[in-house]
This record gives structure tokens, C-alpha cells and sequence, in this order.
């Protein structure tokens, strides 16, 4: 399978939509046969592995978010590895560190061992445990794909996706990921509670000597190739001034802005959210069929987009107001 | 995409663009209309306000507005107004309705995904890749679909403010009022054609008269009233003081008279006074003196007594509006009560509490103002003006620990505090540095209860023997005692084991003996520190 992408016909054109439809289709079916009733929640993570994007995933335990990432590990062959964040946890621990070791010629020669976070996948489990020192070394990783170890900088594998769990609940010894991380991720899906049937589903699957056993389906070149169909999706000039209007109605004081987001919000989504909330509208147009993104893309991904984007003063937070709230006024 | 394709594609477009245009610009104008209905309504009030100003404006000029306007006009100019503007706000409403906007509004209409919009900007780029033309391709079918489907009529979007109904029944009241205030004429002065000086004025203000054809007609005599009504001043009061001082002291200048608190050349302050109505209270003048003259043109009219609870109504209201007496005292009146700070006794002598100023305001109550002057004749002040000031000491004591039963330093009669500068920042009631008692010990309650005893079995325990202690029982540290003192018992102890030997069991006292003395054996034997 080639990993340059020719669309100047529309045949071409029409034949990697296709296949980017089936290649997403393969890898949901396959990760859904692990993870039951979180369908948003694997839509939203193929996205954004589609998009080139990272992923944080917040919800409280036992609803599957570790699971759902190591299950992506296995259904596409890549490189996988979880870091678990522990507040002791240090950066060198994660990206990796140069070691003395011994040649065969018995001297000593100083050599880098690289560190979990050089991988395709790589799960950080609870990333907001750790201090806000060893989250800052995933900020290069996550935004140049490179990780710099002394005077050694490593170029990590395309593709490269985190995807990043974290707990809403226990505030309890954890460090709030600071706004420029958060700006790195794509997507900040909530991860809510199955329905009734996806209970008995689960049950039947974990407590049973049923085995499910995950197959790769597709690949790294794969999924290189389709981030390359995604950003071939053309934007029309209304839909680009749909989204810039939409980040900018995030940010106070802003000739867009509505009048609660001048009242409740504290930080408003950057240029990145942009950038993001085009590149998963483009997935979405994809996945719907169409060749072009469109405004109702944008309005189905800003959630997720700009959830983590929009800081909330205190005002709105002793008034119980959301980003959520603060997105969906801005959508109206 | 063929170029017969395009071009039916771009005929499609063309069609959509129109038909969506159409809807878009009556959509618009409708939430024009819409949006301009509570200014209507409230414009259905112009109409009868200004009919209110005409009959105001007939009420002094003398002309009849309803001989000029009838009722069915009033009524089709109060309609007619708020539909003009709607009219005209329709008719001068620009509607750009650009091509975008009309696509869009298809799209949406037919589910299209905004498909016929992109496609028909990616048509207009000048380089397109294969996913444009896919998408321009893709449209084809949804722009024959819109060109084809009649687009439906979107709703008018309501403007938030609210129509103001109250306006219906408001206009219907002015326009009643209108009317019902044109039956009514302007108070008619009725002339007693006789000489000037017999002359009176009946003015008839609270009856309601229809304006007779006889006094329409206007008397010469009745013009000079008039000027002189004019002329009069608004203070009846000050005309009499004037009338009178012109009566009684024709040697007084007219300037003199003519003046308004302005000392002129010559004049003396008293006579400034006297000329002042309002402050000749007070001051001895002869102008205060009525004359006969005055009273028989203008009998007094002995002030109607009130009765009792109406008198006490008054007072209190009288007694609040003289609260902030401090506020007043400064303003010149001299029937205020004088404020100025005296040190003298104010509880036994309060203004307010004493039973002689309820009988002074009893006879204010009777007697106006000025019948009060006259009485006095401008010499007598009034018998408050010389009660004692009120005591503004704001000490709660005479000093040197002397305390004043009379005072409770909140510098005044009543129980808010009136006190000003540092003084009032003082404390006056004494609060005690600790309180006596121990701290967080609370309250000990003990109950009795009242039981009784009840006999309770319980198993019997068997006496056992004890026996010797087997094995070490481990350093027994002493750090409280000294090492010389350490070792000192060290020796009486392991002297007394070489005296004697290990007792047996049976005697309780031995045992315990040579418990000791095999501790300290043990003592002896471990690696304490202490050894």
C-alpha cells in the first residue's frame, strides 16, 4: 500500500474517500469488539489519530479508558507503550536518558536508552499525576514529534499519537494540566457511563471465560496515508470564516463574542483550536460521505475541540457554568 | 464533470439562487414588519397625547378642539399613525441579498450540507484538485433537487422586545380623556361690573361649569382683573405684609417696600427685615402690626379647629420632619429650635419628652403662623426659642471616675448615637479585658439516675499458680537514676542473691523478692547501656 496520496481526479479522489471510510470502519469494528458502549468515545479517538492529533481522555474509573487505548495499540500495528504518571515519576523516566554502558572492547561508552514515550501510540495513564515537570517534556513530543535529550534530539516515529487519560474526580495529589498542554490535544472527550445493554454486553465479555483477542487490521503506512486524505478534504472560504468566527467567539472582549463568554470566561480558544476544530471537521466530512467540509462539521466537533480550550473564570464556575455552556451559547 | 454538465449544473445554481432570493427578501421583510410592531403600538399614543396638548392648549388659549377635530377623526389618526410607520419602514427596508446567503438558505432548507454553496464557490476557483471536483460533482443532484423544490417560507424571527398591548387601551383612554377634558372650560372669572374697588374675584375651581355664551363675552373691566391677577404675586402672604406696611406706615420709602433682602442706601437692617415677610417673625416692627383697614377688607377667617387625632396625625408628622434638627438649625428660621452645643442637662430638660412642647405644638396646631407673629407683635420670640439646647456631651461621665446617671454618651435625646469626630469613635460602654472562669472546661452536668441492683452471675476463676519467669525479660533501662546510684543497687541486689537463695513459690512474699532480684539478675546480664 502506497503512502502518497494522488487525488487530482475525482476518481481519485472518490477512491481514497472510500478507503478511508473502510480502513475506519475496519479499526472501529475491530476496537469494538473490546470496548462496548463507548462508540462517541472510539469515534472521537480515530479521529483524531486520523487528524494527527492527541488525545485526552477524562472520565472516572472503570469506564475503559485505558482500555480503549491499548485495544487501538493492538487493532493497528503499531508501537504501543503506557506510561502510568506517579507524581515521583521524573522527565528522563518517560523520554529517556543517556546511560553508561559497556563495550565489547571493555571500555565504557555513554549510550541513550529511550523511554517509553518513543512509540506510536503511547498511553499516559493518568497524566495528571504527574508533576508539572515531567508533563512539560511531553509538550515537545507533542507538538515537533521530536524529544531532545541533551545535545541529542530523536525524531519520534509517524505516526505519533498520545492519548492521555485522566481522572475528574480525584483532585487529591494531581497537577492540573497546565493550559499549554492542553492546547496540544485535539480532542478532550468525556467519557461517560455505557447504557443498560452495553452492561450485559460488558458483563458477558469480562466475567466469562469468553477471550477476545484483538487482530491488527491495519498499519502504520495506513494511517499515514489517510491523515494524508484527511488534509486533502478542501475547506470552502464560508466554512473557514465559520470556524475562525467560532474560536474567536471563545475569546473575551472579541468583536463576536457573546456577552457570557465576556462574563465567565477567562481564556478563550487559541490558533490551534482552529486548526483543530478544520482538521476534525475535515474527518467528519469524510466519514459522512461528503468532499468538503461543512459549517454543521464544525458545530458537530467544537465540543470536543474546544472543551479544554475555554477556561472558565470564577465566576462561572461558582455559577455552575461549564465550557460546555459557555461552547453551546457560542454555537446558537 | 463534462462542460454540459457544468453548465446545467451552473443553470441549477442560477435557478436556486433566484427562488432562495425571493424567500430570503420576504422572510426579511416580514421580521422588518415584525420587528417594528411595538413601535407601532406605542406610536398608537401620539395621536391622542397630542389630542391631551390641544385641549391643553384650548383650556388656556379658548378654542374648541373638538369643533376642529371629531371623534372618527381622532380615532383614524391614532390608527393611521403606527400603519404609516410600518409603511414606511417596509418601503425604505434595503435588502442585500447576496449569493451566498440565498445558496445557504437552500442548503438548509433541503439538507443538502451546505454541498450546492461549496460547489458553487469550488466552480469559481480557478484550480481545482480532484477533491473539489468531487465535491462540485457531488452537488449536481441537490441543485437539481433545490431548483426543483419549492422552498418553503421560513418563519419571521420575532423581535425580543415585547409588543406593548397596554397601548391599545391606553390610546382608547387618552382619546376618552381628550373628550371628556373638552367639556370643560377654563375657570370663569365673574365680574362685578361695578367700581375697582368693590371688585371681587369668584373663582370657581371646583365645580364644573358649562362656558355659557354669556361669559365668553369678555368685559373690559374683566381685563384689568385679569392684569392685576397677573400682576399679583404668588405669595398671598407677602402681599398682605406689603398691603399692610403701605396701610400702616406711609412714610416708609418704596424702595424700601420694593425691596427683596437687599440693603440699600439708608436703610436700616430692621426695616430690611420688616419688608421680609418671612423673617419678620421675629423682629419688632410696626409693619407686623394689622391695621383696621385690613380688617375689614379682608375679614380673618378664624382657622377651622381640627379635631383631635387629626392634630396628633400633624404632630407626629411635624415631630419627623424635625428630627435632623441639627440639619435645620442653621437655616435662619428663627422658630426652629436653637441647636448650639451647651453643656447643660438634656434628659432633664429634652425638648422633645417634655409635656410643655406638647402644648406648644398643640397651639401651633390652633393658630397659624401668622397669628402667632401678630400676637407677639414681632417682640415676644417664640417660648421654644428660649428652651434649653439640647445637650450634645457625649462623655458618660463627669471625669475622675464620677459617673452621670443622666448621661450615656450618645451626645443627644434619643437613642441614636449623634456623636461626631474622634469622640465618636470612643466606646462608651465599658467591656471588661478577660472573663473569669477557666477556659474550655464547659458546662458539667450530673445526673442521677435512679437503678436498682440487680445481682449479676459471673464465672468463677479458678486461683492458679504463678510461675517463675522463664527466660530474660530484656533490659530494664533506669535513666532516671544516676550511674553511680544505677550501681549501687546493681550490687545491693546481686549481694542479696549471693546472701539468698531463690525462694520457693509457695511464699508470696518471697516470690517477690526474688522477682527483683531476677530482674536485676537480668539486668546484670544483658548489655545494657546503664551496666
Amino acid at each position: 500500500m502506497s503512502s502518497t496520496l494522488s487525488a487530482d481526479t475525482t476518481a481519485e479522489a472518490r477512491e481514497a474517500a472510500d478507503e478511508f471510510r473502510s480502513v475506519h470502519a475496519a479499526i472501529r469494528t475491530e476496537v469494538g469488539r473490546m470496548m462496548v458502549g463507548q462508540d462517541a468515545t472510539v469515534d472521537g479517538v480515530l479521529a483524531a489519530l486520523f487528524a494527527a492529533g492527541h488525545v485526552l481522555l477524562e472520565g472516572v474509573p472503570g469506564l475503559g479508558k485505558t482500555l480503549l487505548v491499548s485495544s487501538l495499540g493492538k487493532a493497528i500495528d503499531l508501537s504501543f507503550s503506557r506510561i502510568q504518571f506517579t507524581p515521583d515519576m521524573m522527565p528522563a523516566d518517560i523520554r529517556g536518558t543517556n546511560v553508561l554502558t559497556e563495550n565489547e572492547a571493555g571500555g565504557t561508552r555513554i549510550e541513550f536508552q529511550s523511554g517509553p514515550l518513543v512509540a506510536n501510540l503511547v498511553l499516559a495513564d493518568e497524566i495528571n499525576r504527574a508533576t508539572p515537570r515531567t508533563q512539560a517534556a511531553l509538550l515537545e513530543s507533542m507538538q515537533e514529534k521530536q524529544i531532545s535529550v541533551g545535545k541529542r534530539t530523536i525524531q519520534l516515529e509517524d505516526p505519533f499519537c498520545v492519548m492521555a487519560t485522566q481522572n475528574p474526580v480525584e483532585q487529591e495529589g494531581t497537577y492540573p494540566l497546565p493550559e499549554a498542554q492542553l492546547d496540544r490535544f485535539l480532542f478532550k472527550l468525556v467519557v461517560g457511563y455505557p447504557a443498560e445493554n452495553d452492561y450485559r454486553t460488558i458483563l458477558r465479555r469480562t466475567t466469562s471465560n469468553e477471550q477476545v483477542d484483538l487482530k491488527p487490521v491495519s498499519d502504520a503506512n495506513t494511517v499515514i496515508r489517510m491523515r494524508q486524505v484527511v488534509r486533502a478534504v478542501p475547506v470552502p472560504e464560508h466554512v473557514e470564516t465559520d470556524a475562525i468566527r467560532l474560536v474567536m467567539a471563545t475569546q473575551p472582549g472579541n468583536e463576536y463574542t457573546a456577552s457570557i463568554v465576556n462574563e465567565v470566561v477567562a481564556l478563550g480558544a487559541s490558533p490551534r483550536g482552529v486548526q483543530a476544530l478544520i482538521l476534525a471537521g475535515k474527518v467528519r466530512a469524510l466519514l459522512e460521505g461528503r468532499f468538503a467540509v461543512a459549517t454543521e462539521d464544525l458545530k458537530a466537533v467544537a465540543h470536543d475541540v474546544l472543551r479544554h480550550r475555554v477556561l472558565v473564570n470564577f465566576q462561572g464556575m461558582s455559577e455552575g457554568i461549564s465550557s460546555d455552556d459557555v461552547i453551546a451559547e457560542v454555537l446558537k | 464533470m463534462s462542460g454540459q454538465e457544468s453548465e446545467t449544473l451552473e443553470e441549477d445554481i442560477k435557478t436556486v439562487v433566484w427562488n432562495a432570493s425571493n424567500q430570503i427578501q420576504s422572510t426579511d421583510q416580514r421580521t422588518a414588519i415584525a420587528a417594528n410592531i411595538p413601535v407601532a403600538f406605542t406610536l398608537l399614543l401620539v395621536t391622542p397625547m397630542f389630542g391631551l396638548v390641544l385641549q391643553v392648549l384650548r383650556y388656556y388659549g379658548g378654542f374648541q378642539a373638538t369643533a376642529i377635530f371629531p371623534l372618527y377623526a381622532w380615532v383614524g389618526l391614532t390608527v393611521a399613525v403606527p400603519i404609516g410607520w410600518l409603511f414606511y419602514k417596509s418601503a425604505t427596508l434595503k435588502l442585500i441579498i447576496d449569493r451566498q446567503r440565498a445558496l445557504l438558505a437552500a442548503d438548509k432548507q433541503i439538507g443538502s450540507a451546505e454541498r450546492i454553496t461549496t460547489a458553487d464557490e469550488f466552480m469559481r476557483r480557478p484550480a481545482t484538485d480532484g477533491f473539489m471536483k468531487a465535491a462540485v460533482d457531488d452537488a449536481s443532484d441537490w441543485a437539481r433537487q433545490g431548483r426543483e423544490a419549492k422552498l418553503e417560507r421560513t418563519a419571521a424571527s420575532r423581535s425580543g422586545s415585547r409588543i406593548p398591548w397596554i397601548a391599545v387601551p391606553a390610546s382608547v383612554a387618552l382619546i376618552g380623556l381628550v373628550f371628556f377634558v373638552g367639556q370643560y372650560t377654563r375657570p370663569t372669572v365673574l365680574v362685578d361690573g361695578g367700581s375697582p374697588d368693590k371688585q371681587s374675584l369668584v373663582i370657581d375651581t371646583g365645580s364644573v361649569t358649562e362656558a355659557s355664551p354669556e361669559t365668553q363675552i369678555e368685559d373690559p373691566a374683566e381685563d384689568e382683573i385679569e392684569d392685576e391677577r397677573k400682576e399679583a404675586p404668588k405669595n398671598p402672604r407677602k402681599q398682605r405684609a406689603v398691603n399692610r406696611q403701605g396701610d400702616a406706615n406711609a412714610a416708609i420709602p418704596d424702595n424700601a417696600e420694593e425691596s427683596d433682602g437687599k440693603l440699600n442706601e439708608g436703610e436700616t437692617r430692621e426695616s430690611q427685615q420688616s419688608s421680609n415677610p418671612s423673617s419678620a417673625r421675629g423682629a419688632p416692627s410696626a409693619s407686623g402690626q394689622p391695621s383696621k383697614s385690613d380688617d375689614k377688607q379682608k375679614p380673618r377667617k378664624k382657622k377651622k379647629k381640627k379635631s383631635k387625632p387629626e392634630r396628633e396625625r400633624e404632630k407626629k408628622e411635624r415631630k419627623e420632619d424635625e428630627k435632623p434638627s441639627g440639619a435645620s438649625a442653621g437655616q435662619g428660621s428663627s422658630k426652629g429650635s436653637d441647636n448650639n452645643a451647651a453643656p447643660s442637662d438634656w434628659a432633664s430638660t429634652s425638648q422633645a419628652s417634655t409635656p410643655e412642647d406638647e402644648n406648644v405644638e398643640d397651639e401651633d396646631d390652633v393658630d397659624d403662623e401668622e397669628e402667632e407673629q401678630e400676637s407677639r407683635g414681632g417682640v415676644q420670640p417664640n417660648m421654644r426659642d428660649r428652651r434649653t439646647p439640647v445637650n450634645r456631651d457625649l462623655q458618660i461621665g463627669f471625669g475622675n471616675a464620677r459617673p452621670n446617671p443622666d448621661a450615656n454618651g450618645r451626645g443627644g435625646p434619643s437613642g441614636q448615637k449623634k456623636s461626631r469626630g474622634v469622640a465618636s469613635l470612643v466606646l462608651g460602654v465599658p467591656i471588661p479585658d478577660r472573663v473569669n472562669g477557666q477556659p474550655n472546661k464547659g458546662r458539667i452536668r450530673i445526673t442521677q439516675q435512679r437503678i436498682t441492683p440487680e445481682i449479676e452471675e459471673s464465672d468463677r476463676v479458678s486461683a492458679q499458680d504463678r510461675t517463675t519467669l522463664n527466660g530474660p525479660v530484656g533490659p530494664i533501662h533506669h535513666p532516671e537514676l544516676e550511674p553511680w546510684l544505677q550501681n549501687l543497687v546493681r550490687r545491693y541486689f546481686l549481694d542479696q542473691r549471693e546472701k539468698a537463695p531463690l525462694s520457693s513459690p509457695e511464699k508470696d512474699s518471697e516470690t517477690i523478692i526474688s522477682d527483683d532480684s531476677l530482674q536485676t539478675s537480668n539486668v546484670a546480664e544483658s548489655d545494657s547501656p546503664q551496666s
